[in-house]
């Protein structure tokens, strides 16, 4: 063992820590190196000195400050820091300054019907576009002014219209009677018929809340917004060629709903958006109920549509309402009641005649919706 | 010396039961020591004393934790061991470091301005070159040759091997011995 080798166990040999063999080759190599002897006993006096450091104390009342703050805080002091501690309030805070925007926005968006319906008028043109691109893609590329002019036409049904307090009553009737039909994806079709709209699986995420609010008698601000939109769908949808069936269901809800709302003056004021693809003529555009409804089913429209001139003509009958669109016409006749069975068989003559409203006690004047497709 | 094997035993039962007075015993058992270390580790009375306070609060929440395999006194100094290397390593520490040399008289703080004039070179020097070694050299030679532990409570504390225990406190005894040469006899 080297002077080197036996001064490296030296913090051991004063500790006492060296195995058996270590010790025993230590001890040899001091019992030979005078240095090695001298060294351990300098490095016995330093750890002695170590030993021989006073023991430091604790500074007077330490104990208590330790207790002290080992101590639970008051209740109050626990309560105030679990309420005001930084981070577990700011998120709440901000999540419930979030919540008071969104319910302060609703509830002025909600009292301010004019805020709807110009939102409503300003992204309703591309968006119809946009739509009936989806809902018809081998349809022609509708043109705005069309759009629009089915807007207006919706708009100006509603301020003129009249007997508001039938509308509903009239919506429930139509809704019982009307034979279940494929349904085209259309909300407002489907809010037509209950049972339709109950049997076939819903084709928008509309439809049921359009079914609940039809049930309402009174429609609320909010719904009359709501039927803007409906109205603006009814539109875009008559652009649609394939859609057949549900458009014309469409016309009739449309004649329903614009009759069932009531006209305020800033609505009336709206703008007014160009002429538009369904022409809607007739001697009043004022809207009355009518007592029958149904769809006339033809292969050729346009001798259908003199045939029915003629039969008006004939029977005495007036056509007050018409409305064109390349798919669908929407006839609105007034039929003398003595009349009526027989203008019925000369419908049936003329094509496919399904009424979807016919009520058993008719009136002196039989107030009739046409829908005329092939 | 305080908090004796047996002695521990029951008063990590009476801490572990929920006696009231048992952390206050445990507080009044060890404070000198646990502050010792702090002291001699941190080179600072305020900083030492809040390391110390915080070394009893921690034990004060985790007793439960406690599984008495080690003495309860080792399981202290492992706390306050940890607490102070940690603090001397963190950043904030190091930027203190410049200004240590006049800390490490914290015998001068220990005592009043008379009896520091009393004091005696040796005692300085003794203290200087302890502040003077490196932490991990510090720390074991603290609590072998101050606070009297054996190797294996140190390489508990630490948690390092017994081989590395007693590398590191033979290099530290060696530091010292150079350091203090001129009063050795």
């Amino acid at each position: 063992m080297t002077c080197h080798d036996a001064r490296e166990q030296f913090s051991a040999l004063v500790d006492d820590a060296l195995a058996t063999e270590e010790r025993a080759a230590v001890d040899a190599h001091l019992a030979t190196c005078a240095d090695c002897r001298r060294e351990l006993q300098r490095f016995r006096d330093t750890v002695a000195l170590m030993r021989a450091v006073a023991p430091v104390r604790a500074p007077a009342g330490f104990v208590d400050r330790v207790l002290e703050a080992a101590r639970p805080a008051p209740w109050p002091r626990r309560l105030l820091r679990s309420l005001f501690l930084p981070w577990p309030v700011k998120l709440p805070m901000e999540a419930a300054a979030i919540v008071l925007v969104a319910v302060g926005v609703a509830l002025v968006y909600r009292g301010a019907p004019e805020i709807q319906h110009s939102a409503l008028v300003d992204s309703s043109a591309p968006a119809m576009r946009q739509t009936a691109e989806d809902t018809a893609p081998q349809a022609p590329a509708p043109t705005p002014s069309r759009e629009t002019d089915a807007m207006r036409a919706t708009r100006d049904a509603r301020a003129l219209g009249k007997a508001k307090d039938q509308a509903p009553a009239f919506a429930r009737a139509q809704e019982a009677k009307e034979a279940p039909e494929p349904q085209v994806g259309a909300a407002p079709a489907e809010k037509m018929d209950k049972n339709v709209a109950a049997a076939s699986p819903p084709a928008t995420p509309q439809q049921p809340e359009a079914l609940s609010r039809d049930a309402e008698p009174q429609p609320t601000p909010e719904g009359r917004g709501k039927k803007d939109l409906k109205d603006l769908q009814v539109a875009r949808k008559l652009e649609a060629p394939p859609a057949v069936d549900t458009r014309e269901r469409e016309m009739t809800s449309q004649y329903l709903r614009s009759e069932s709302a009531p006209a305020p003056g800033a609505r009336a004021d709206a703008p007014v958006a160009p002429r538009a693809a369904p022409s809607v003529t007739g001697s009043s555009l004022a809207f009355v109920p009518p007592d029958v409804s149904g769809r006339l089913t033809v292969s050729d429209r346009d001798a259908v549509l003199r045939g029915v001139a003629e039969l008006v003509a004939r029977l005495g009958a007036v056509e007050t309402r018409r409305v064109d669109t390349p798919e669908v016409q929407i006839l609105e006749l007034t039929v003398p009641r003595e009349a009526y069975a027989e203008f019925v068989r000369e419908l049936a003559r003329l094509g496919r005649w399904q009424p979807s409203k016919e009520p058993p006690e008719l009136p002196a004047q039989v107030r009739v919706v046409l829908q005329i497709a092939r | 010396m305080e908090g004796r094997t047996g002695d521990d035993a029951t008063l990590v039962d009476r801490l572990r039961r929920g006696d009231p007075r048992a952390f206050e015993d445990l507080v009044i058992a060890y404070q000198h020591r646990v502050f010792g270390v702090a002291l001699r580790m941190l080179n600072n009375r305020a900083e030492a004393e809040e390391l110390a306070q915080e070394v009893f609060l921690r034990v004060h929440r985790a007793i439960g934790e406690f599984r008495g395999e080690a003495k309860l006194s080792t399981w202290l100094y492992a706390i306050a061991s940890r607490l102070c290397l940690n603090r001397l390593t963190s950043g904030e520490r190091r930027m203190t470091r410049q200004g240590e040399e006049t800390l490490t008289r914290l015998a001068s703080s220990e005592v009043g301005p008379a009896e520091e004039m009393e004091r005696s070179e040796l005692e300085t020097a003794l203290h200087r070159a302890i502040a003077e070694l490196g932490e991990e050299r510090r720390i074991v030679v603290v609590l072998r040759d101050l606070e009297g532990l054996s190797y294996e409570e140190i390489a508990a504390a630490l948690e390092i091997e017994l081989g590395t225990v007693r590398s590191r406190l033979h290099r530290a005894r060696m530091d010292l011995r150079e350091k203090l040469e001129r009063f050795l006899p």
